[in-house]
C-alpha cells in the first residue's frame, strides 16, 4: 500500500517514532472552538485511550483523522512524514480504519459479503470488456478469506459464514466491524465506542479483540466512556477537555481516579 | 406469540424459506382449482395461464430490482403503456422496421426509467412520489401518443409473432432437460468444490429439494404446454431475462451493491458504493423492463390501448406479485425468480376465479387477502 506505513523497523523500541501523530490541530465551528491546538500520538502495537466528557472533541478529532472532516489547521504525521488527509479516501490510503459506533453493517448480507463489501473479489479480471461491476463475484475465496480471518482475531464464536450479520449478537457484529477494518493493509484502527451496549462477556470478547490487534503491532486508538474498559486494555490515555490536552497518562502509573478528575477538572 | 413470530422468521432465512411459502400458495391454489374446476389443470388452459401472467410478471421482475433497493416504482404500469405506444406508432403509423422499433421503444424505457432514478437519486425525493408523478404524466403521455382513438393496432408479423409463435416440442422438452442437467450439474460441482475447501455446505435435503422442485417445475411445466402447443417463444424471453437479471442481483458487485444499499444505505456509501449510479441503473432496469412488458402486451393483444396498460390493476399486480413471491417492501431482501412464482399465483388466482365464476369484486378480495399475507410475512421475518 504505501512505503511510509510498512517501515516495520523502528516500531518496537519504546523510543522510536510514534506511528501517528496529530499535532496542533485547531477546528472551530462558528465562534466555537471545538478543537484548540490539540496534540495527539500513538504508536504501532500500542493501545491508546481517546477520553473526555461529552463535548470535549472526541468525535471531532476522530473524523479529523478518519478525513470526512475537515480540520481547520494542524498537521497529521505517520511514521515522521506529514500526510494530507482530506477525505475517508486518503485516511484509508495511509492505513487509518475506523470502526463507528453504529458499525455500519448491512444486516441483510451474510459475513463475507460485509467484510468484502465495496471491495469484492472478482474472478475473470482479465475480461477488460465487461465493466468491473459486472463481473462474477468470487464468492468461494471471498468465504475462505472470511473464515481465515475470524481465525486470525480467533474469533471462535460464529458458526456459520452464510449467517446473516442481523442474526449475530452485539459482540459478533463488533468483531466482524473490526475485522472489516483491519483486513486491508490498515496499520492504526480507530474504535469509536466499542464495548457501548454490550454485554459483560461480549464486551470481554471486543477487548480481547483489541489486544490481539495490539499484538500484531496495529496502532489502536479506543475512544470511551467507560474508563474500566479504556483501563484494561490501554496502554496510555489521553485526556482532552473543552478540546485542549489535559495530559498524557501512562496506565501504569495513574489511577482511574486521576483520570477522572482530569476528565472533569482538567487537572 | 412472540415466539411463534421468531420462529417464522427464522424459518424464512433458511436456504428454501424465502420460496417454499410462494411455492406452497402456488400448489394450493393449484390443487384447490383443479379438484373444483378440473379444466384448470387443462393444458390449454396452462397456456393461457402462463401466457397471461407474462406481463405481470415481467414487470414484477423488473421492479424487484427497485425494491430490492427499499424504494417502489408506481410507474411500471404506465412506462409500459408509453412504450408499447411509442412501438404501436412507429411500427403501425410510420411503418419502421420491427426491430429496430422495438430496440428504440426498449430504450425509451429504460431512458424514462434513468430520469425518474436521477431525480430520485440527487433531489432525494422519495421513490414513492417521484414514480407517482411518472404514473400520471405518462399515463397521459401515452394518451397523447395514442391519439384521440385511443388505441392503435399492431399487425406487423415480427411483433405478433413474439406471442404467437412457440417452440418445436422437441426442442422444448431438450432445452428443459438441457436446463435440469446443467442446474443438476451445478449443484453438485459446487458442493464438491466446497467440501474440497473445507466450506460448509448446504445439506443434502436441501440440495435434492431444490433440484426437485426445479426439475418438476420445468418439466411439468414443459410437457404441460407441450400437450397444448409448445413452450411460446415469449416464456422463454421472461425466463432468459430473469436469468440475467438473477444472475445479476447475486452474483456481481453491482447487486451486491443494491442488496446493501438497500440494508443499509449510509454503509454502502461509506465502503465507497455509490447510490446515485446504483439508483439511476436500477430504476433504468425497471424501465427497460417495463417496456418489455409493454412489448409483450402489444404482441399478446395485438393492440396498443389506453385501458390495457393505464390505471391500477396491471401495475398494483406486478408489485404484488414480487411481494407475494417474497421480496420485501423494506428493501434488502428477495429475489427476481420469486416475483416470477409471485406473478404465477396472481395469475393462476384470476385465471381460477374466473373459471369458477367468480364476479371482479370476488377476486378483488382474494388478491387482496394473499397480498396481506405476503407482506405480513415480510414484516414478520423483519422484526429480527
Amino acid at each position: 500500500m504505501n512505503n511510509n506505513t510498512l517501515d516495520l523497523g523502528n516500531t518496537n523500541s519504546p523510543n522510536s517514532l510514534p506511528h501517528f501523530v496529530a499535532k496542533n490541530i485547531i477546528k472551530n465551528f462558528g465562534g466555537i472552538k471545538a478543537l484548540n491546538n490539540l496534540n495527539f500520538e500513538v504508536y504501532r502495537g500500542e493501545v491508546m485511550g481517546l477520553v473526555g466528557d461529552n463535548g470535549a472533541g472526541k468525535s471531532t478529532l476522530m473524523k479529523a483523522i478518519s478525513g470526512s472532516q475537515l480540520c481547520d489547521s494542524g498537521t497529521f504525521m505517520i511514521d515522521g512524514e506529514e500526510v494530507k488527509i482530506s477525505s475517508p479516501q486518503d485516511a484509508s490510503k495511509y492505513g487509518i480504519q475506523i470502526v463507528y459506533q453504529d458499525l455500519a453493517l448491512c444486516e441483510n448480507l451474510d459475513i463475507p459479503a460485509n467484510l468484502f463489501l465495496g471491495n469484492e473479489k472478482k474472478l475473470f479480471n482479465y475480461l477488460r470488456f465487461i465493466p468491473n461491476f459486472l463481473l462474477p463475484l468470487d464468492h468461494l475465496s471471498m468465504e475462505e478469506s472470511a473464515i481465515e480471518s475470524m481465525k486470525n482475531l480467533k474469533v471462535s464464536t460464529i458458526k456459520s459464514m452464510q449467517a446473516k450479520i442481523g442474526f449475530l449478537s452485539g459482540g459478533q457484529r463488533q468483531s466482524i466491524a473490526i475485522a472489516r477494518a483491519i483486513k486491508s493493509d490498515s496499520s492504526i484502527v480507530l474504535l469509536d465506542e466499542p464495548t457501548a451496549a454490550l454485554g459483560v462477556s461480549q464486551t470481554k470478547e471486543v477487548l480481547d479483540l483489541v489486544l490481539r490487534l495490539k499484538e500484531t503491532n496495529h496502532a489502536v486508538v479506543i475512544i470511551s466512556h467507560n474508563l474500566n474498559n479504556v483501563f484494561e486494555v490501554c496502554d496510555r490515555i489521553t485526556v482532552i477537555r473543552q478540546g485542549e490536552n489535559v495530559e498524557v497518562f501512562d496506565k501504569l502509573k495513574s489511577t482511574p481516579d486521576q483520570i477522572v478528575s482530569a476528565i472533569t477538572r482538567g487537572t | 406469540m412472540n415466539n411463534f413470530l421468531d420462529k417464522i422468521a427464522n424459518l424464512r432465512e433458511t436456504p428454501l424459506g424465502s420460496f417454499v411459502p410462494v411455492m406452497i400458495a402456488l400448489v394450493a391454489i393449484w390443487i384447490y382449482f383443479g379438484i373444483n374446476e378440473p379444466i384448470f389443470l387443462s393444458p390449454r388452459n396452462f397456456y393461457y395461464l402462463f401466457m397471461q401472467s407474462a406481463v405481470v410478471g415481467t414487470l414484477a421482475v423488473g421492479v424487484t430490482m427497485v425494491l430490492l433497493l427499499g424504494d417502489i416504482d408506481l410507474s411500471i404500469g404506465a412506462v409500459a403503456g408509453v412504450c408499447a405506444a411509442t412501438l404501436a406508432v412507429l411500427t403501425t403509423n410510420m411503418g419502421l422496421y420491427a426491430p429496430y422499433a422495438i430496440i428504440i421503444s426498449l430504450l425509451f424505457g429504460a431512458f424514462l426509467g434513468c430520469i425518474m432514478g436521477a431525480i430520485i437519486a440527487y433531489v432525494k425525493i422519495p421513490s414513492f412520489v417521484v414514480t407517482l408523478a411518472g404514473l400520471l404524466g405518462f399515463q397521459g403521455l401515452m394518451m397523447k401518443i395514442l391519439g384521440i382513438n385511443g388505441a392503435i393496432n399492431v399487425r406487423d408479423p415480427i411483433i405478433r409473432s413474439i406471442s404467437t409463435t412457440t417452440l418445436p416440442t422437441t426442442i422444448g422438452m431438450v432445452l428443459a432437460i438441457i436446463g435440469v442437467v446443467l442446474f443438476g450439474y451445478l449443484i453438485i460441482r459446487n458442493r464438491s468444490i466446497r467440501s474440497k475447501k473445507n466450506l460448509e455446505n448446504e445439506t443434502n435435503l436441501v440440495s435434492a429439494v431444490k433440484f426437485l422442485f426445479f426439475s418438476i417445475l420445468m418439466i411439468g411445466a414443459t410437457i404441460l404446454l407441450n400437450l397444448y402447443k409448445g413452450v411460446p417463444i415469449l416464456i422463454l424471453i421472461l425466463l432468459a431475462l430473469t436469468f440475467l437479471l438473477g444472475w445479476i442481483s447475486t452474483s456481481t458487485s453491482y447487486g451486491r451493491s443494491i442488496f446493501a444499499v438497500g440494508g443499509n444505505a449510509e454503509s454502502a456509501r461509506r465502503v465507497g458504493i455509490s447510490i446515485e449510479f446504483i439508483k439511476i441503473s436500477a430504476f433504468g432496469i425497471v424501465g427497460f423492463m417495463a417496456a418489455v412488458g409493454g412489448l409483450i402486451g402489444a404482441s399478446r393483444y395485438a393492440s396498443v390501448s389506453f385501458n390495457a396498460f393505464a390505471g391500477g390493476p396491471l401495475l398494483l399486480e406486478a408489485i404484488g406479485a414480487a411481494v407475494i413471491g417474497g421480496t420485501s417492501l423494506f428493501g434488502g431482501r428477495g429475489s427476481v425468480w420469486n416475483a416470477i412464482l409471485g406473478a404465477l399465483v396472481i395469475g393462476s388466482l384470476g385465471n381460477g376465479l374466473d373459471l369458477s365464476g367468480a364476479r371482479a369484486a370476488d377476486k378483488l378480495m382474494f388478491s387482496g387477502a394473499i397480498l396481506l399475507i405476503a407482506v405480513t410475512l415480510d414484516a414478520v421475518s423483519r422484526k429480527k
